[in-house]
């Protein structure tokens, strides 16, 4: 340092010597660890000095400033004058050297969080953000080991990413970023006054916590920076850690706007299972007027009606609802539909109760694997007949109006399919004289909610009923759709409604 | 939708108050899937501040019957209310539980 000042200002120094020997001094030099680094006039080697004065820096003696052949206490003033100024100079140069050194650092950080921004860019999820989070803040930080996490905030399982394979057991690890959780704050170890233990095999630690939209949900730790680590190590992480802030923002945002694309496709697919499925026409069956249609909810549910007609076998339709929504509903309908529909078809002398019960026996085993179940109504009809013969499994509502009595509720005679290994289904009876009504609907329609989140209920719908029991099957249909929307008041359909409605009619 | 869970000797209560439905099912069927998996697990469904059931939720109580027959144990519902009550019949769901009037009945039967 000395050595450098002394090149810089090497004019300075000689104008000092010039004016000593001027007032009579016969050589003047600066001296250190006893050997000459320069003097004046050359080729005097200033053997015998008769003042010194030490150039300090940092109250340490460093060096010191020599001349010969003058002495008084004027001049040993002076020379301490010289060499106090000397030593101020010498300071001055150590600052600027340290500011030009910060300066390096700080525009090299900021090239490196540039690099930083770029490199995390090219990931497209949070796991490999957070594997290069590590990389990056490890070689512009000069860490030697290192750990990210992020827990978010769906429910989705919690991620850490380690530098270097199990450096950090993971429960200290997890420790150390629930400690930055709750204190919001960098954790800086070894320190005395924690509660956190300095972790096996940690010289020194820093941890800080990353902020998510507002909150805490990240964090990173570093650990053994030969030497320890500063100020500027600290800003340095935390900038780092803002950088990673930003960029797991960007990418939450991108998910996001996936996952919601992602569910709009798969609604848009199950939507389209259940209305392909639909049947397309509705039968004619002499003796009876009847209408189905089903509207499929913004949130697809398992809705399905369908009619199965032979060359001289009766008319068999069914309804049902499949629980759950989207494409899995979707998918469990069409097994449960098929199941009946087969039955219904194919078997010799098919019944309401015996499709019901087969049906059961098919779907039971996968319905309990996944944890649903379908509730189902099946009717049979044999033109000019006036009955209705049907089982009933687990499905309401269904309402039966006489057309010279009060409509009723029809309970079920089972559960639903898939909810006990064996059916009980039975065959029951009803009448189907003409104006005779019988509406099978789905719980789209009693469960449905006005904007003061009252249900449209059951009991309305009987009162509804009763009341649209006059006009014809289509006609029934339509105002039941309308008078549930109403009551709606706008609000989105929360799940599918179907309904079949038959009437008795003069054949 | 609130839940609530405690247990009473070795019975895990659930109390569920407000609608019960396909927005509110997914923490009952954590818990229910927890439960479940121990053996001979006996489990007490309250419905008694439960003002209103769907499909899904429905579709949630069975599966933690089935869970609970699977392991030997059982799960009871009780106290429930007129409009739940109707479902549970109307769909013969009553077929298929046990349902009892309060929950001292029901614990008596769990219990012996």
């Amino acid at each position: 340092m000395l050595v450098t000042l002394l090149s810089s200002q090497y004019k300075r120094f000689a104008a000092i010597a010039e004016a000593w020997l001027a007032q009579g001094a016969s050589a003047f030099g600066v001296f250190q660890d006893g050997r000459p680094l320069v003097y004046w006039p050359a080729g005097h080697r200033l053997a015998m000095p008769s003042i010194t004065a030490p150039i300090t820096k940092d109250d340490e003696e460093i060096a010191d400033l020599r001349v010969a052949g003058i002495s008084g206490m004027t001049a040993e003033i002076r020379l301490k004058a010289d060499a106090a100024m000397i030593s101020y100079m010498l300071q001055l140069e150590n600052e600027l050297q340290c500011m030009t050194a910060d300066l390096v650092t700080s525009q090299d950080q900021q090239l490196s969080l540039y690099r930083l921004t770029q490199t995390m860019r090219n990931h497209m999820s949070v796991d490999e953000t957070l594997q290069a989070l590590v990389i990056e803040a490890l070689r512009m930080t000069k860490f030697q080991a290192g750990f990210a996490v992020f827990v978010p905030s769906n429910g989705q399982g919690p991620l850490l990413i380690q530098s270097a394979e199990n450096f950090f057991d993971d429960d200290v690890a997890w420790q150390i970023y629930w400690h930055t959780f709750s204190h919001e704050h960098d954790a800086i170890l070894p320190d005395p006054e924690s509660e956190l233990p300095c972790p096996k095999g940690v010289e020194n630690l820093l941890a800080v916590p990353i902020w998510v939209r507002g909150g805490v949900m990240a964090g990173m730790g570093l650990a053994n920076r030969p030497g320890g680590f500063g100020t500027p190590e600290i800003k340095l992480v935390r900038a780092i850690a803002d950088q990673a802030s930003a960029q797991i923002e960007r990418m939450l945002l991108y998910q996001e706007m996936f996952d919601q694309a992602r569910l709009r496709t798969e609604m848009d697919l199950a939507r389209r299972v259940q209305l392909d499925l639909l049947p397309r026409h509705l039968p004619k069956v002499a003796g009876i007027d009847l209408y189905a249609s089903s509207r499929p909810a913004l949130q697809v549910g398992g809705d399905f009606f369908d009619f199965i007609l032979g060359e001289g076998r009766p008319m068999i339709f069914s309804l049902g609802d499949v629980t759950g929504k989207g494409l899995s509903a979707a998918l469990l309908m069409t097994m449960t539909r098929s199941a009946i529909h087969s039955k219904a078809q194919f078997m010799p002398f098919p019944t309401p109760e015996a499709v019901m019960r087969q049906s059961n026996e098919d779907l039971y085993n996968d319905f309990t694997r996944v944890g649903v179940f379908a509730t189902a109504f099946v009717g049979q009809y044999e033109p000019g007949s006036q009955q209705m013969i049907y089982a009933n499994a687990g499905h309401a509502p269904v309402i039966y109006r006489p057309f010279d009595g009060k409509p009723e509720l029809l309970r079920a005679d089972s559960t639903a399919i898939g909810i006990l290994p064996v059916s009980h289904c039975r065959d029951q009876t009803l009448r189907m004289h003409p104006g005779d009504l019988l509406i099978v609907a789905t719980d789209g329609f009693s469960d449905a909610r006005n904007p003061h989140d009252e249900t449209f209920d059951i009991e309305r719908l009987i009162d509804l009923v009763d009341h649209l029991a006059p006009r014809t099957a289509r006609e029934i249909a339509d105002a039941m759709f309308e008078t549930v929307d109403r009551f709606g008041g706008g609000r989105n359909q929360d799940d599918d409604q179907t309904l079949v409605v038959i009437k008795g009619a003069a054949s | 939708m609130e839940m609530k869970t405690r247990v009473a000797g070795d019975v895990n209560i659930l109390e569920i108050s407000g609608r019960f439905d396909t927005n509110t099912v997914p923490p009952v069927a954590a818990w229910l899937e927890q439960v479940t998996s121990a053996p001979k697990s006996r489990v007490l469904v309250n419905l008694a501040e439960t003002t209103f059931v769907d499909s899904t939720a429905l579709a949630t109580l069975v599966q933690g019957l089935k869970r609970c027959q699977q392991v030997q144990g059982d799960l009871c519902v009780c106290s429930l209310r007129r409009p739940v009550y109707m479902i549970f019949e109307l769909t013969r769901l009553d077929k298929a539980f046990n349902i009892f009037v309060d929950e001292e009945h029901a614990l008596q039967s769990l219990k012996s």
